[in-house]
């Protein structure tokens, strides 16, 4: 038992008490002021769909990737969009390996229903033939680094996931026209997802004293309040989703308060990953442009264009294969990798 | 869909801004140290209270405080369409809690160190708004069980249809995929401890007539509880 | 590099040393006692290093390597942190960031008698000293000094505080004093008090300035020129970010009282 008090984390009531006194003078232990959001940078991996968000010490992976399966009966025409979160003990020890905990599932939750419930990724247009063949998006989110407030960095390393994902193109096919052909990314540019508006996750921490209020708790902050409350909104000041589970009571007026401000930073948020997205395209852009220069010496071209037309080749085969579930899926999960 | 009709009725009879009828029953679990039956029209919820006990798991005591547990859990034959669901899946996760949280608030847990309190939230016929439902069974569960608390906390849910805001969705205006929000309050304090809101894009509304509900459920408790 | 020149040790003095290193050899000073220290290991003739860090001779014989980590091995002697977790009959359980609780036994107080056993709370801040540091034993830690004299040992009441590397805490305690602490005592008064364990508690008579001091002093870590011109720079960036301006504060300039 005294090993398991030794590998906790520890908390002082000097550092309690302090936090909750100097935000009563509008003060916070990392210098921000109670509504100040902290530094958010967004990070791309180098394939699509992988983004990594930092603000502070927390650290969020998001990767996204597509699958071609069989729609759900009572939404044949429209593709689907699930959330799985990782909660390494690397990102706090806190964390148990194995199933994910309450705090697991409820951040999944609520990312999930202010990305879906809000229809925020267009589902029908991941359709490729409705009742057969749909495309079903999976977000994974790691949580690397816990300095707090992970709902949010996750929400936004989700939407710049899936702001840069991009799918495989797939037309049909075949004789009776029901064959699905994925067209590899050399062959037709993958398509990127369309989105509708961005929900961005702002969460809020409401004190015991004096009815305290600071937005993105860091982790020391998360120990000492009494209750917290995640509201989703678009730059256009829709609500998404709000999720207030318990804890500590809170008076209307800050409830409307709370709202005003977040409808502000997610305006401020959204510029910030959009801007972000902006500089990776054209970065990757200018990658493509790159990787086929015009001089290059003739020898070298011949064995790529021959390897080129090899893979073609091979790829035609694979395409022309009738539609047959395994084949479809195996192609899409090489596509994948 | 038409979910209010030209007259202003919907479609179980009720005005927008009507509540179902509201049943409480309390002790309906004669081993459990507290228990409570609580309709809301056809959403029938039952929930038991066992403690302030001792710490089964000798590592979770807290040596400040209670240790509140709440499970809650779906009847295999409360939905229309009977199925044996996984037991502990996301949404039943989530649920739980966020049922422990909003009775953790309002529990005076710190007058009970080192003791734990479960709560076991049961629901028995699903109609819309069990969340709702299941705090308010919950809370009386409490209530009964002598645990104390500094407020009842009530809770409603009240959604936005037809360019009508109704009040306590039944389940086919529930799965209308409208936005709809599930408030919890401390009625005495008049603080808001549970907000949940499930929309598509809905512009900052008032939420005033979802209050004024709440507070007429919260006279109902009341009463009930008398 | 570690083969080239073993036995000089003059070679190594003041440089960085991996795990693996030889840096003594002592067939080549055969007629010389010498004291190793922490992170050195003897295998026969041959001095190895066995934790990353400094290199540090203490003339004429001592040698050790000075490391900066974030866990904490006790030490006998050391000042530290620590932070009560639980209290059993005869001891107190104190979490000092290291591999096991240390024991602060009830009675190690000055004039500590079975009638005055002082009560804390869990997550109460104390200010001790290692007394006992066994390996494969729980550190035994006291509240008073050799003479039995409470000192300035014992709880620490409000402030804040937070955590470095034992690295940055030992540079705090350095004399001449730190930089940085100089630098902080010259526009502002404050208290400071630095655990070995890489714990340091700050108070001031205002919130503001306990966060300039607490964030000064954490982001001092990465700090490597501190000549002060570039000190002060650093120094109005960082109050900058707290949102105050540098010198701004009212109190007068006196020097802070360091632990």
């Amino acid at each position: 038992m005294e090993q398991r008090l030794a590998n906790t984390w520890r908390f002082t009531v000097n550092e309690r008490k302090f936090i909750e006194t100097a935000l009563l003078s509008d003060l916070r232990v990392d210098g921000r002021r109670p509504f100040d959001y902290r530094n958010l940078t967004v990070n791309f991996g180098k394939e699509d769909g992988s983004a990594e968000v930092q603000m502070g010490h927390t650290h969020v992976m998001g990767f996204v990737t597509a699958q071609l399966v069989q729609p759900y009966r009572d939404r044949p025409n429209e593709g689907s969009l699930s959330i799985f979160t990782e909660f390494s003990p690397m990102g706090d020890p806190s964390f148990e390996p194995g199933r994910p905990g309450e705090s697991a599932v409820e951040l999944g939750r609520v990312v999930d229903r202010g990305l879906r419930e809000s229809r925020a990724v267009d589902t029908e247009s991941l359709c490729v033939l409705p009742g057969r063949w749909v495309w079903a998006i999976r977000i994974d989110l790691h949580i690397l680094d816990n300095g707090g407030n992970l709902l949010d960095a996750a929400n936004i390393a989700a939407l710049a996931a899936l702001m840069t994902f991009r799918r495989p193109e797939c037309s049909l096919g075949g004789e009776d026209g029901q064959e699905v052909i994925v067209h590899p990314p050399e062959e037709k540019e993958p398509l990127p997802l369309i989105l509708h508006h961005l929900p961005i996750a702002v969460t809020f921490a409401f004190f015991a004293n004096e009815n305290s209020v600071a937005i993105d708790p860091t982790h020391h902050e998360e120990a000492v309040m009494g209750g917290r409350m995640t509201t989703t909104l678009n730059a256009n000041g829709d609500i998404c989703a709000i999720q207030k589970a318990g804890g500590e009571g809170v008076l209307q007026s800050v409830i409307m308060q709370c709202l005003r401000i977040a409808s502000v930073k997610a305006g401020d948020i959204t510029e910030k990953i959009k801007k972000a997205v902006d500089s990776f395209n054209t970065h990757t852009a200018l990658k493509k442009i790159k990787r086929h220069p015009s001089s290059i010496p003739m020898d070298v071209d011949g064995a790529d264009s021959k390897l080129r037309e090899k893979q073609k080749s091979l790829v035609d085969k694979k395409a022309t294969i009738p539609c047959p579930s395994e084949n479809v899926v195996r192609e899409t999960k090489s596509l994948d990798q | 869909m038409e979910f209010v009709s030209p007259e202003g009725l919907r479609l179980d009879g009720r005005r927008p801004t009507e509540m179902r009828q509201i049943r409480a029953e309390l002790g309906a679990v004669a081993k459990a140290d507290g228990s409570a039956v609580f309709e809301m029209g056809n959403t029938k919820v039952v929930a038991a209270v066992y403690g302030p006990r001792e710490v089964q798991n000798r590592s979770q005591q807290l040596s400040d405080q209670a240790l509140v547990r709440c499970e809650y859990s779906m009847a295999n034959f409360s939905t229309g369409d009977r199925m044996r669901k996984p037991k502990g899946d996301r949404r039943s996760t989530e649920i739980s809690l966020v049922i422990r949280q909003t009775m953790e608030a309002c529990i005076m847990t710190h007058l009970m160190p080192r003791s734990q309190i479960d709560i076991f939230v049961q629901v028995l016929q699903a109609d819309g708004g069990t969340r709702s439902a299941c705090i308010n069974a919950a809370t009386l569960a409490l209530a009964d069980a002598g645990i104390p608390m500094h407020d009842l906390v009530t809770s409603c849910s009240a959604g936005y249809l037809n360019s009508t805001p109704l009040l306590d969705l039944n389940y086919v205006e529930d799965s209308a995929r409208g936005p709809d929000v599930t408030v919890g309050i401390l009625p005495k304090l008049d603080k808001v401890t549970l907000l949940q809101r499930i929309s598509c894009r809905l512009c900052m509304t008032d939420t005033t007539g979802e209050y004024k509900g709440i507070r007429i459920s919260t006279r109902w408790i009341n009463y009930n509880e008398g | 590099m570690a083969k080239e020149q073993p036995g000089s040790p003059a070679s190594f003095v003041d440089q960085l040393v991996v795990p693996g290193d030889v840096v003594l050899d002592l067939s080549n000073m055969a007629n010389q006692t010498i004291k190793l220290g922490s992170g050195l290991r003897q295998e026969s003739d041959a001095i190895s290093v066995t934790k990353a860090g400094k290199f540090r001779l203490s003339k004429p014989n001592k040698y050790w390597v000075e490391s900066s980590q974030k866990r904490y091995v006790p030490c006998l002697g050391d000042s530290i942190l620590g932070i009560v977790v639980d209290s059993k009959a005869d001891n107190f359980l104190v979490d000092i960031k290291g591999p096991a609780l240390a024991f602060l036994p009830v009675l190690a107080f000055e004039g500590g008698t079975r009638r005055n056993i002082p009560k804390f709370e869990a997550g109460t801040l104390l200010y001790v000293r290692v007394v006992k540091a066994n390996p494969g034993m729980n550190a035994e830690l006291s509240c008073t000094d050799a003479s039995g004299k409470a000192a300035e040992f014992g709880p620490l009441k409000d402030g804040y505080m937070f955590e470095c590397s034992t690295g940055l805490s030992r540079t705090l305690l350095s004399s001449p004093p730190c930089p940085v602490l100089e630098a902080l005592g010259k526009k502002i008064s404050f208290e400071v008090a630095v655990g070995l364990n890489g714990r340091v508690w700050v108070n001031a008579a205002s919130p503001s300035t306990v966060i300039i001091t607490a964030n000064a002093i954490m982001k001092s870590e990465s700090l490597s020129v501190q000549s002060d011109l570039n000190l002060y720079a650093w120094m109005e960036d960082i109050c900058s970010s707290c949102g105050v301006v540098y010198g701004d504060t009212q109190t007068p300039a006196i020097q802070p009282s360091i632990w």
